[in-house]
This record gives structure tokens, sequence and C-alpha cells, in this order.
């Protein structure tokens, strides 16, 4: 299983995911080091010394300054902005085809996964259950609670969504890497809030036909 | 009136036995109260957070198990929040703001006594909590339903600590009416609005989000309690309530709050800044309209809590939270431009006034980045967030309260704080606050979840976490250094005079302590400076 590190992106949508996080981070980045690097000139460059004994100025306003300083910045966020609609709307797509559907039902503190028309796969904390998905094709997941609120979360797909009592919400995923993810909760929930994971097996479509097959008749 | 003029002593600190603590009216000693008992509660909620890294320093460790561990980080959280920072800002305004505006007194003192008092009981009973047989309320500083229903959570920790917020949550509504109500009607004669101090401002800024947000804290509460005693569904989906609706209720009220946390502080450094470089505060008109912007686009962010719901418009909450970028930057160029041309000194309070813009600056860009949906998807509810919002509230809101009571600390009390421990001091704090939480962008990103009692020995958290508790330490040392540093002083009682700092509003015209009234007599005021026109009579920038 992949240990917790640089995230695997493993499925389609999170390599999407993934720009998003690099151009906010590098834009974040660039903002903090200019803005960093003011501060230091600023606070060591007129730091007061015997050379620079007094204020040299007492000025205390300068309205161009401040009209560029306030368009410049607005002007970066609705273009981060026009960034994150887009990746978002990519990310959020649902296709009424999907290959696979799985009803995922978290509970204190375990999950249950149920493949639409095939098997039912349960576990808890003590013995975390194991989804198998099909590399390749997309997976349609409808997330839902029996008790509390959890959260369905994959950090390796950079993805989560929230498993709330009374509301089925659902989203796409299209595996992209085969090989064994972590999953685990990701919203408080209570005593085992820590230890209630799962894993997510992602196996090639002839393998996970097999495993369906098998599961089926069991 | 300048420092010079008045001989340097200190008064003899007024008698004042326990009755006349408790039936004060006078706003400086219950300004000291309410920031007394904040740092009383601190004291508190930072020993939670040092046994909360004591516990994850190692994988597997079993010193704290996950009850406890649960009620130690709701404790912390609500402690911090609701008991710490924010009243913190309460209580200095509560001292400062007659001072600031040349008024002898809050517009409703006996009001200002019963908010305090509402206040300290309210914490009080929060932390009574532990003292019940099922422990303190466990349900995070959010107490998100149906964990806190009485169906999960049954113990009567959980309904103490809905009362206890509750009664703070009143308590902040009482004291901003007073704060308003002072700064509009008992203002000196020249002390036009658009001559108030920064901090002045920012306080009315923050009272007005205090009335539109804490009602809808109040009302949550008690449909919660209702649902939880008295047989009430509001949040119930079995019954047709929602616990989506708890976390609207919630955040239109936990939203504004981060600006409750943040506006006071942004107050405070612009003072402390404008007082070392020896400047006026640049771009003042700016400064104020920008605390007013942020005020008016927090109330319309609230949903960016909640983009893992699926039940919220993304884009809309998404693009309003990119939006107070912009007004969180024009004070930062203003706090720049003010510095720009000064002539700074650096005593502890300016060192901490720094270390609040190199830290929240932090907070502010990683701000930007979980406002949008693509990267929040990971990041919410994990350490990224934890390391976001501890940036904002602890690199800033509590850097900038640190550098309040080494500045006004003189005020107060009449004597100085020790400098050279004063600058150890902010040296361990800065060092182990970074140490602390840098590495926790990196253990949510690589997929660590906040509110959890273990992690397994795997990938890089282990070294991760071993670091951020290492820092933590540090911050400790940087914590006992400041009592160490109040002791040492106390005793050595330093005289501050009036104006310690060349400081150039009203607060420092006055004697330190002030007298019971505030002033003997008030210098003219002409500007936002009164003490700078004062000590520059003839020059002609001084008349504006």
């Amino acid at each position: 299983m992949q240990p917790p590190t640089w995230p695997a992106l493993g499925t389609t949508q999170s390599q999407m995911l993934a720009d998003d996080w690099k151009i906010f981070t590098y834009a974040a980045l660039a903002v903090a080091v200019l803005v960093w690097a003011l501060i230091a000139f600023a606070a060591l460059r007129f730091r007061r010394t015997a050379r620079n004994a007094e204020p040299r100025s007492q000025r205390e306003n300068n309205p161009a300054l401040e009209i560029g300083w306030t368009i410049a910045p607005l002007v970066l966020v609705i273009a981060l902005f026009g960034i994150t609609y887009h990746i978002e709307n990519e990310v959020e797509r649902l296709d009424p085809n999907a290959a696979v559907q799985v009803d995922v039902n978290a509970f204190r503190w375990g999950w249950t996964f149920h493949y639409k028309g095939g098997p039912t796969v349960s576990g808890t904390s003590a013995a975390p259950p194991e989804m198998v998905l099909p590399l390749g094709e997309t997976v349609a997941l409808n997330v839902t609670s029996s008790d509390v609120i959890h959260a369905f979360w994959v950090p390796d797909m950079l993805f989560k969504r929230d498993a709330i009592p009374g509301r089925v919400t659902s989203f796409d995923l299209t595996p992209s890497k085969p090989g064994t993810f972590l999953g685990r909760c990701g919203e408080f929930c209570g005593l085992d809030h820590a230890t209630m994971t799962f894993r997510v097996r992602i196996v090639a479509p002839a393998e996970y036909k097999r495993w369906l097959a098998l599961e089926t008749t069991q | 009136m300048s420092a010079a003029a008045v001989a340097p002593r200190v008064i003899a600190p007024e008698r004042h036995d326990l009755l006349s603590w408790i039936t004060t009216t006078d706003h400086k000693r219950i300004g000291i109260l309410y920031m007394g008992t904040t740092l009383f509660f601190m004291a508190v909620a930072g020993l939670l957070a040092m046994a909360i890294r004591t516990q994850l320093a190692r994988p597997g460790e079993t010193l704290i198990g996950p009850h406890a561990y649960n009620q130690i980080f709701t404790l912390h959280g609500t402690a911090m929040i609701f008991l710490v920072i924010a009243p913190f800002g309460l209580g200095l305004a509560n001292y400062l703001i007659p001072l600031q505006i040349g008024a002898p007194d809050m517009a409703f003192p006996r009001l200002n006594a019963t908010s305090f008092w509402m206040f300290l009981f309210g914490g009080l009973i929060v932390f009574a909590g532990a003292a019940t047989s099922e422990g303190a309320a466990a349900a995070g500083w959010t107490s998100y339903v149906p964990l806190s229903e009485i169906t999960v959570a049954s113990g009567l920790g959980q309904d103490l600590w809905i009362v206890g917020i509750a009664l703070v949550s009143v308590a902040s509504i009482l004291t901003s009416l007073n704060f308003v109500t002072t700064a509009f009607i008992l203002r000196a004669p020249g002390m036009t609005m658009w001559r108030l101090p920064i901090f002045t401002w920012e306080m009315i800024a923050t009272a007005l989000l205090i009335f539109m947000a804490f009602p809808s804290l109040t009302a949550t509460l008690l449909l919660l309690f209702v649902d939880r005693r008295f047989g009430g569904h509001a949040f119930d989906p079995a019954f047709g309530g929602s616990p989506v609706l708890y976390q609207h209720l919630f955040w239109f009220f936990g939203h504004p709050e981060v600006y409750v946390l943040i506006l006071p502080f942004f107050g405070i450094v612009s003072e402390i800044i404008s007082t070392f470089s020896g400047r006026p505060m640049f771009g003042y008109t700016g400064m104020v309209l920008a605390a007013f912007a942020i005020a008016g686009l927090s109330m319309g962010v609230w949903a960016h809590h909640m983009f893992t719901t699926g039940a919220v418009n993304n884009p809309f909450f998404s693009f309003v939270s990119f939006l107070i970028a912009v007004p969180t930057g024009i004070k930062f160029f203003n706090w720049i431009c003010t510095m720009w041309g000064g002539a700074i000194r650096y005593p502890t309070a300016m060192l901490y006034a720094v270390g609040f813009l190199v830290n929240f600056l932090v907070g502010g860009v990683t701000g930007v980045m979980v406002a949008s949906p693509p990267v929040d998807f990971q990041a919410q509810d994990s350490y990224f967030v934890v390391a976001h919002f501890h940036y904002t509230i602890g690199g800033g809101s509590l850097f900038a309260l640190l550098a309040a009571l080494y500045f006004w600390w003189p005020k107060v009390y009449g004597w100085m704080l020790d400098e050279r421990l004063g600058k150890i001091g902010f040296a361990f704090t800065f060092i182990g606050f970074n140490v602390t939480f840098m590495p926790m962008f990196f253990m949510g990103l690589f997929g660590m979840p906040r509110r959890i009692y273990t992690y397994a020995n795997a990938g890089a958290l282990p070294a991760l976490n071993i670091v951020a508790t290492a820092g933590s330490y540090l911050m400790l040392i940087g914590a006992l250094l400041f009592v160490v540093n109040v002791i040492v002083s106390a005793r050595r009682r330093v005289p501050a005079g009036n104006n310690p700092w060349d400081a150039t509003t009203l607060e420092w015209a006055t004697t330190s302590p002030p007298p019971e009234h505030n002033f003997e007599a008030l210098p003219p005021i002409r500007s936002s400076r009164p003490l700078w026109d004062l000590a520059h009579p003839r020059s002609p920038e001084s008349s504006s």
C-alpha cells in the first residue's frame, strides 16, 4: 500500500486536481516571496541607526499607489477563480454511463461498499474493507452515512466527499494507476475516527471481472 | 505633556480589595479582568496543546486514549477561539477605547461589568464539563451534528459546552454594543471619526461583525439544546431536519468569527508599526475602508467551510473568499509603507508585530489556496487546514496579542517589561511556531486528517510529527520566559513614565497607570496623532 507521502495521483481527476494545487501553490509562493522581500527590505533598510536617526518622511498616503495595489490583487484573484472554476467543473462532471457504480455507506466505525448489481463488501476499523476497482473505467460513487457525518477520503486521489446522514452525494473517479491506496474517514466522527480506514485496490479490468465473479458467487 | 516634561515615576498602586474588583465598573479594571482571564484560559489551552503534541510525537503513542484526546482538542479549540483570542481583543478594547478617544469611561459601565462576568462564567461552565462523569464536550469546537446530538453525545459535558458558549456569545454582543456606542458618542472635542486611532476603528468593525454573526451562534446553540433536551428535531434527518442546516447556521457565525479573531489584532499591529517607525499610519483611510470591506465580505463566505459536503454553490463562495485577499493585501501594503522611510526601533513589541506580518502572510496565501475547492477537497479537515488556521490565529493573532502585552503593559501597570528576556522569548516563540506548524502543511497534503489521536508508522508522517512536537516545546519555553519576565520585571519596577515609546495616540497623554477618570487634561486634538502634533508644533505636516 502507498505510504503517506507525496500523493500518487491515482485517478485522472486527481491529475487535474494536482494542476490546481500546483497553480495555487506557485501563486501563493510568488506572492509570499514578493511581500516577504518588501517586509524584509523595509524592516532592515529603515531601521533606526546613527545615520537614519529620524524618519525621513511623514507622508501618509499615495492614491496612485493605493489604487494600484487594490487592482493588481483583484486581477490576480479573478484569474485564479477562472482556473478554479474550470478545474472544478471537470472534476465534478458526472458520467451517466459509468461502468461501475458503488454505493458507499459510512458508519461508526467502518464502511460498506455495495456494487450495483453485485457484491457488498463491509468492514470496520479492526478489519478494514477493500474496494476493488477496474483500471481506466469510470466509477460512480454514491456516498451516505447511517449515523454521524463521515467523509470518504483517498489522499492519493486528492479527493474527499462528506458522507452525510439523510443525503446521498455522488462523484466519479477514474482510476489511472494500478496499486493499493489507503482510504480513510476525513470528518471527525468520534472514538475510532483515527482508525476508520479502508483500502482501494486498482486492478486490470480482466482481473476486476474475475474478482467480481468470485465475490458474487460467494 | 510630553514624556520629558513629567518626571518618570511609578504611581503607588491603589489598594484594591477583592470586593472592589468584583463590583468595579471602571473600564480599565474590567479590561484587566478580561485580559487576565483570557491569559489564564490561554495557559490552560496551551497545556492542552502540549498534551496533543506529546501524544502525536510518535506513531502509536498510548499516553492519551481517544476519549481523553477528543475532549482535549475540543477544549483546546473552544478555549483558544471563544475564551482567548476573541475576548483578549474585547478586553484590550475595553481598556483602550475610552483612553484612545479621550473619554472618562464606557457608555454603559454596568453593562460592561455584566459582559465580563457572563464571559468568565461561560468559560468556567465549558470547562466544568471535564468534572462530569462522561467528561467534557468531545465533538470539536464546531460541535457538528449529529455528533453533538443526545443520541451520540449523551453526556452532560456537551450541554455545559452549549450553555457556556451561549453565555460567552451574549456577553460579546453586549460588550460590542458598548464599544460602538462609546466610540460614536463619547469622543472628546476634536476627536472626529476620521481621527480615531486605527485600533478603535478595527474594534468598531469587529463589533458590527459580532452584531451580525453572534445572534446566529446563539440561535444555533439554542436549537441544538432543544434537540438534545426537549425532543427537537431541527437537525435530525429522520424527522425532516438537516445536519447541513447546522453547518450553514454555524458557519454563518463561524466565518465572521474568524475576522473577529483578527481585526482587533490588525489594529494592534497598525498602532505598533506606526509608533516604532516614527511615522503616521500610511493609507489611514484605505486601512479603515479595508477593515469594513473585510467585515462585509466575510458575511458572504461561510459555505467555503462546506465545499466537501457537495451541498453548496462552491464557485460563488470560492469567489467571494478570494475577494477577501484584496482588502487584506491593502493592509499589508499599508503596513509596509508605514515602515518605509521611517526610523524603525525594535523593542520586543515591534519584533512581535513584524513576526505577525511574516507569519500571517503564510496564513493569508494558504487561505487563498483552500478557498479553491479543488485544493480544499484534499486540504479540508486535514492538517493542511490545521496549519493554515494556526498561521492566521496563532502566528497572526497570538503574535499580535504578545506584541500588545509588551506595548501596553507599561501603560497598564506603570513599569516596563524586561526587553532582553522579551527578545529571547520572541526568538523561541517565532522559531518554535514555524517549526511546529510548517510541517503540518505537508502532513495534510500527505493525508493526515485532523482530530486523530494516533497514526500509523508509515511514510513521512512520523518524521514530520516529531519535528512539529519539538517546535511546540520551543514555544513552551517562549511562554515560560514571558512568565519569568513578568515576575522579574514586577520586582524591578522600572518606571514607564507617561509615554515610554514616543507613541502618538491619546492613551499615552495620561499617567501610567491612568487615574480612575482617565485624564486630568487633554491635549488639543487636530489629527489622528495628537501627541505628535504636540511635539512638532510648527511642522506643516502636523496640521493635516
